[in-house]
């Protein structure tokens, strides 16, 4: 009786988990369908649906708030798609919400989109119909995809154009490849700073001996109180001064020229920079091949969307095994 | 020439009279399966040990089953760029097909023959006559009781199945990357609708049910020996599997037709 | 719903009452014609043996007058009803007053020796409470001389004990009626006398008419009152033990030696 008993237990406890199961099942699937919990309508009238059908989902600003209920074919241009809402987003969604069609993924499900409008509006009510955008295709974006590429061809066409001159130009690499400029240049600075280093130490004996001089001591002094004569020679040594500064301030503009080209040459940032001294063009060029970059990139995702979608995939696979038949070959 | 088709033409007979005697199995089933008196005692003994006791093996066939499908998936998938798509394709083939039918398989395996062996020893050794003298009516007793049984505890143990593959799934999945059990059933749940779930656990009633009556048609209309009963067994494995399939194709051309896909 | 064997519709001291009357009994599966007009009688109290040789058609008979099997022509009738007539329920009652020993025992090998015996008890009466039962398990069971076994399970058994069993769930619901098939088949010698000697005891325990069917000439020295020989379908001789030993018929003549 006892045994009995137990395998009652058992059995009740086998199909109460099943049971348990079926109905957690049901109740999640249930949840996600928004069967269980208030919900309301909305429609939207679209041209075409690109395929969305019933079940498929509802999102307002990428979130899940519902389900499309029903597809309904007004006539030859109208498709009316109604879809359940979930009642507590309905404070979110403006009246003035654009409803596009849109897809999971490249090739995931369809699902409509719903997007706020930037102007505030009133919330929506049961059974508004939203303004509709154009949705987006895949057909039209494959499309678009080929003439980006065709432009893509002229801009990398022009590109080498440049770029062969440049390497064509014999003056261009000349300045380039010439080591010994800055050496040159440095050892020029060298000198000047020398000179005037010199002719400071000049112009201080000078001002020493003018000072005796006027204050008449020693021989000369006494000799040369002619204060015409001394006149003169503050002059004279003023004179001195003056050039001295004036080879200070230009050994300061050379060391400057000189450190700039030191790095230019250095760190490789704008070669044009230091040796073409034309700022305009090459900023333009810079520019452009930034752009170019960012084509080349954009391009370079696109083909890689594509090579995931199962319909290019025969390709790419086709041109891989080409790639590796011609491999033994080379 | 004249010997093969006269084999061909005495087999096919022999079909016939067997899908006849079955049909006829199934009518007396459907007059006495409904009328007092009701053998509700053995009825729940039968349940215990068609349902529970097979849910240790199909629980480990079910484990190993979404483990498998789902390392077997990953690397087409990977090739596809759709990784993350991996729950939710495993989980719909689970719930769709491999719960259901590889329940009944199983259990067609485990029952099937069971029910065909013990009916089919009870006839030869006049066990079936001695209820019959004891006042109980044999095909109350053992082949409603038995069919009710498997028909009531077949959609239990796919339901069962199918949690016991998912959580199989989910191990499978986390053996070669990482994802969260909540985005796993998210995922899952997410990707089924019920129009998934609902005609599995529909069709697990009619698979229950194939497998209890022509294990119970084999057992009770076994020949005389204990070959008789083996050769039972057998055919109740056989046939019962074969009808499982074309139940399954059965039911999806009825989802199908319904639109349910 | 159960009638007791006192009830049953026969004028009490009236010895030679029939109980079972089998008239020109025809039974054929396809072309092999089993039994073609058999006729019988059991007397109240009696026990008879049928004797025939294995496929003659001894154990057709038998099933045949318990409803197992419809016979294609002929009138069977046990305690006055008409068998082949009967609808299920009315049949049920009339089982309720006849045992049967099955010759392959026919014991239900998923239920303990106890559910064996209480099986036919709380099918028939099932009004019974359980301290009833588990009285009526333990007399059948004394009865045999196998009250130790009552937890066991069949397969546990020997073949002996097991028909012991068979024999005790047969007598548990006191039948007036017990059709034995075969009793002592498959048994080695000294448990068929055993078993023999028993369904005599019980014979007289319970006071029953019995019909045996065997073709163990011991058997039939122990327990017949009175024998019928059954050749190609019909009744080749009749008589009692004796009579017939004496008989210089081949065909009697056959069984004796």
């Amino acid at each position: 009786m006892a045994k009995k008993l137990a395998n009652h237990f058992r059995l009740g406890i086998f199909v109460l988990a099943g049971l348990f199961f079926l109905v957690l099942l049901l109740y999640m699937i249930g949840k996600n369908e928004n069967i269980f919990g208030s919900t309301f309508v909305l429609k939207a009238r679209f041209e075409n649906i690109n395929g969305l059908m019933p079940g498929n989902n509802v999102r307002f600003a990428g979130i899940n708030t519902g389900t499309v209920k029903d597809i309904a074919v007004l006539n030859d241009s109208t498709i009316e798609v109604t879809m359940l809402i979930k009642e507590k987003m309905k404070p979110f969604i403006k009246k003035n919400a654009i409803a596009t069609i849109g897809s999971d993924g490249l090739m995931g499900n369809k699902l409509v989109n719903l997007t706020a409008s930037k102007i505030s509006a009133e919330e929506v009510n049961e059974n508004d119909i939203l303004l509709s955008g154009k949705a987006v295709d895949t057909d039209e974006l494959i499309k678009v995809m080929g003439g980006a590429t065709d432009d893509l061809a002229l801009i990398v066409t022009g590109l080498k154009t440049t770029i062969n001159k440049i390497n064509n130009s014999a003056a261009f690499w000349d300045v380039m490849n010439d080591a010994s400029l800055p050496v040159n240049l440095r050892s020029s600075l060298m000198n000047v700073k020398q000179s005037t280093a010199g002719m400071n130490n000049m112009v201080n004996d000078l001002q020493a001996m003018v000072r005796h001089v006027q204050s008449g001591k020693g021989s000369i002094g006494s000799l040369l109180v002619d204060t015409t004569f001394a006149h003169n020679l503050n002059e004279a040594v003023e004179r001195v001064k003056r050039a001295g500064n004036m080879a200070d301030s230009i050994s300061i503009q050379v060391t400057t020229l000189v450190r700039n080209i030191d790095r230019n040459l250095n760190h490789g940032e704008g070669i044009a920079t230091a040796l073409l001294r034309d700022t305009a063009i090459v900023h333009r060029m810079e520019n452009s091949l930034q752009n170019i970059q960012k084509g080349t990139e954009a391009f370079h995702q696109n083909m890689e969307a594509l090579k995931t979608n199962f319909l290019f995939r025969g390709y790419f696979r086709r041109q891989d095994q080409q790639k590796k038949k011609q491999a033994p070959e080379d | 020439m004249v010997l093969i088709a006269k084999t061909l033409l005495q087999n096919w007979k022999i079909f016939f009279i067997e899908a006849g005697a079955l049909s006829e199995f199934t009518g007396r089933f459907f007059t006495q399966g409904f009328r007092p008196r009701y053998e509700f005692r053995e009825f729940v003994k039968q349940c215990f040990l068609i349902g529970y006791q097979s849910l240790a093996l199909i629980a480990l066939t079910a484990f190993i089953m979404g483990l498998v499908l789902t390392m077997q998936l990953r690397p087409s998938l990977v090739a596809y760029g759709v990784e993350s798509q991996l729950p939710a394709m495993v989980g719909i083939a689970i719930v769709r097909e491999i719960g259901p039918v590889l329940t009944a398989l199983i259990f067609a395996g485990k029952i099937g023959s069971s029910i065909g062996a013990e009916l089919g020893s009870m006839k030869v050794t006049e066990q079936i006559d001695a209820m019959e003298v004891s006042g109980t009516n044999p095909f109350k007793y053992l082949v409603v009781t038995r069919v009710f049984a498997a028909t009531l505890m077949m959609p239990i143990l796919v339901m069962l199945s199918i949690c016991i593959s998912l959580f199989g799934s989910y191990l499978g999945v986390n053996i070669r990357g990482v994802t969260s059990f909540h985005l796993f059933w998210t995922q899952i749940f997410d990707f089924l609708k019920f129009s998934d779930i609902i005609p599995a656990f529909i069709k697990s009633f009619f698979f229950g049910f194939a497998v209890g009556i022509i294990g119970c048609y084999k057992g009770y209309y076994s020949s005389k020996g204990t070959e008789g009963v083996g050769r039972s067994a057998n055919s109740a494995v056989v046939v019962a599997s074969v009808v499982v399939f074309i139940i399954d194709l059965i039911a999806v051309q009825i989802t199908d037709v319904l639109g349910l896909n | 719903m159960r009638s007791q064997p006192a009830s049953l519709p026969l004028a009490p001291g009236k010895q030679d009452q029939t109980v079972i009357e089998v008239k020109d009994l025809n039974k054929a599966f396809g072309d092999n014609k089993v039994l073609q007009g058999f006729n019988l009688e059991l007397k109240k109290g009696e026990n008879l043996v049928v004797l025939g040789k294995s496929g003659s058609g001894k154990s057709v008979l038998i099933k045949c007058i318990i409803g197992l099997l419809a016979p294609d022509k002929g009138s069977i009738h046990v305690l006055g009803e008409s068998i082949p007539d009967l609808n299920e329920s009315e049949l049920d009652k009339i089982r309720v007053q006849i045992g049967f020993l099955f010759q392959s025992n026919a014991l239900y090998d998923s239920m303990t020796v106890r559910d064996n015996l209480e099986f036919p008890l709380r099918r028939h009466w099932m009004q019974n409470a359980t301290q009833d039962v588990d009285e009526m398990v333990m007399e059948a069971l004394s009865d045999v001389g196998l009250v130790h076994t009552v937890d066991m399970m069949p397969i546990e058994l020997s073949g002996g004990m097991r028909k012991r069993i068979a024999l005790a769930r047969t007598l548990i619901l006191k039948p007036g009626i017990i059709l034995y098939d075969e009793p002592t088949t498959g048994l080695d010698p000294i448990t068929a006398r055993e078993i023999s000697e028993l369904i005599v005891d019980i014979q007289k325990k319970y006071k029953a008419s019995s019909l045996i069917i065997t073709h163990d000439m011991r058997c039939v020295e122990i327990t017949a009152d009175r024998v019928i020989i059954l050749v190609n379908g019909r009744c080749y001789a009749t008589g009692s033990f004796e009579e017939l030993k004496r008989s210089t018929d081949p065909q009697v003549k056959h069984f004796f030696d």
